[in-house]
């Protein structure tokens, strides 16, 4: 392992300490394992909460600022924070209007997040929770429920985040979130495995020349190992797999080519290219476009490509402002 | 035996504490065939927070040597094993509210069914799911059949680490239903689950801490 670290078991404290001294003027720590926007919570608006494990930046401490999400607990290295965090951060972000959460579904998330939910709600806040699925590779299109959430939660947290800043009440917000989690849809592919540091090794082995399509952000194997072939067939698989999962014919759609964390720029817009060719060709027309690093897993390499079925409210919340610490869109 | 104050369930405790640190990279590697690699990791974080913990402890009843235990999940670890472990600490906590020893096979019975039964209510698993409990409810269930039996404590805890091995084992031929590693199905077949086989390490630790031969 070669890392720019200390003791790895104090790597995720060091990382927030860093991380909140950096964007001090636009967040603030709320708990040892929790930040909020600086000026959350705000009275009368729905708090928007959203998080998971670290070791996805900007994904989701840095979702976290004015139309985006209000606050965020941090878990450890991709595992799922503990209760007490999720806690801090749902108070943080209690307006008094109720305060949606939306994480990705993944058990150890489910577990903590319902058990914050109910000491939440014993204390008078109201939760709803809407889970990320986005991963078609996760699950047959019969079990979408079951589906993991990987980098579409950033379209789904933009479109959830700005719906709240528009001081929409509880059921509404509720709705759009779901709205949008069920519009977006996302595959990926990995060409190197990533290290937990107080781990050590590698997540998984794989060849020099192989790829793992389908991946899990944390490093859980996908659907099918195979040889590393030119980008536009990579592409193509993903795209198809998209487009035959929900019926995007004749559709508006948001696109976010999002990089794994070592995979570089450039080849992303090589990506971004070749998305564009397929959707031209069904006459599928690109509204909104997100091309970089939204939601990595540490120093992975490989990309993921998600598409959001956009209908006019997707497509205006998508488009309005946002600026968090590592987002801006005017 | 050794008469189990609050002070020997501490010195346990740490003794696991330690097993499960000396074997992060064990479970880890388990975890990585199906899952993110990572259990070990959680295991050891939520671990050594405990074992610093109970450092601190002066002559502790058994309830706050568990309940120690319990706290340091919940403030450290998080994931699925975090909430699972923090609330079968807890459970096992109250198990034993009010004793000043722990000296019976049904004390630990109590225990170990405690701890079974609130992770099946956290996590909401069943046997032969490919979880913590194909470890957990056989010792339990071992343990509670030696109680009853009026087997002494080391025969019943020697009992409980078997059934829990047999577990672990059995989780080769086993589909994962919950967790990460649930989205693989016939893929994990093969696979021992590593949940459970740390859970066979805090069950084996408590067995051999307690035995005759450790006094």
């Amino acid at each position: 392992m070669k890392k720019l670290i200390n003791d790895p078991f104090d790597f995720v404290e060091e990382m927030l300490e860093g991380f909140c001294a950096a964007h001090d003027d636009l967040i603030k720590r709320v708990g040892r394992r929790a930040i909020a926007r600086i000026d959350a919570p705000i009275p009368g608006k729905v708090g928007v909460v959203v998080g998971g494990g670290s070791g996805h930046l900007p994904l989701y401490t840095a979702y976290v600022g004015k139309g985006g999400a209000d606050a965020a607990p941090a878990g450890n290295i991709f595992a799922s924070p503990p209760a007490k965090p999720i806690l801090e951060a749902t108070r943080a972000a209690n307006g008094g209007a109720g305060v949606v959460y939306f994480y990705g579904n993944y058990a150890g998330d489910v577990l903590n997040f319902d058990r914050a939910a109910a000491m939440a709600e014993a204390e008078g806040i109201r939760v709803a929770t809407v889970l990320g699925t986005d991963d078609v590779a996760s699950a047959p299109p019969s079990e979408a429920h079951n589906r993991r959430g990987i980098a579409g939660a950033f379209l789904v947290v933009k479109v959830i985040g700005a719906k709240a800043e528009t001081m929409a009440d509880f059921d509404a917000v509720v709705a759009t979130a779901r709205k949008a989690n069920a519009n977006t849809r996302t595959m990926g592919v990995a060409l190197t495995a990533c290290t937990v540091p107080a781990n050590g090794k590698p997540t998984f082995t794989i060849a020099d020349d192989e790829m793992e399509v389908g991946l899990g952000v944390h490093g859980e194997p996908g659907v099918r190992r195979t040889k590393v072939v030119p980008v536009d067939t990579i592409v193509d698989e993903l795209v198809e797999t998209i487009l035959g999962d929900l019926d995007y014919t004749g559709s508006d759609v948001a696109v976010l080519v999002n990089g794994l964390g070592a995979t570089p720029y450039e080849e992303l817009y090589v990506i971004y290219r070749r998305v564009k060719q397929i959707l031209d060709a069904r006459r599928i027309t690109i509204r909104r476009k997100y091309v970089g690093e939204y939601a990595t897993s540490l120093e992975m390499a490989g990309a993921s490509v998600s598409l959001m079925r956009l209908d006019a409210e997707l497509h205006d919340l998508l488009a309005m402002p946002i600026h968090t610490p590592m987002i801006r869109q005017f | 035996m050794k008469n189990i104050d609050g002070n020997t369930v501490s010195a346990v405790l740490s003794n696991v504490a330690n097993a499960i640190e000396a074997n992060k990279d064990y479970l880890c590697t388990l975890d990585s065939e199906v899952g993110d690699g990572d259990h070990g990791v959680s295991m050891t974080i939520g671990m050594r927070t405990a074992r610093r913990a109970l450092a601190t402890l002066e002559n502790p009843s058994p309830e706050i040597a568990f309940r120690t235990v319990a706290e340091a999940f919940a403030d450290e670890v998080g994931a699925a094993s975090g909430a699972l472990y923090e609330g079968a600490f807890a459970a096992a906590a109250r198990a034993v509210a009010g004793k000043a020893t722990l000296n019976t096979t049904a004390d630990w019975a109590a225990i170990y069914e405690a701890i079974a039964r609130e992770m099946q209510a956290i996590g909401k698993a069943e046997l032969n799911d490919k979880t913590l409990l194909d470890a957990w409810l056989p010792a339990a269930q071992a343990l509670r059949t030696a109680a009853d039996e009026g087997a002494p404590l080391d025969e019943g805890l020697r009992r409980a680490t078997a059934a829990a091995w047999a577990g672990v084992e059995n989780t080769r031929h086993l589909i994962p239903k919950r967790g990460r590693a649930s989205r693989l199905g016939e893929r994990a077949r093969g696979y021992q689950d590593a949940g459970a086989t740390s859970a066979w390490l805090i069950i084996k630790t408590i067995e051999q801490s307690l035995a005759p031969a450790a006094e």
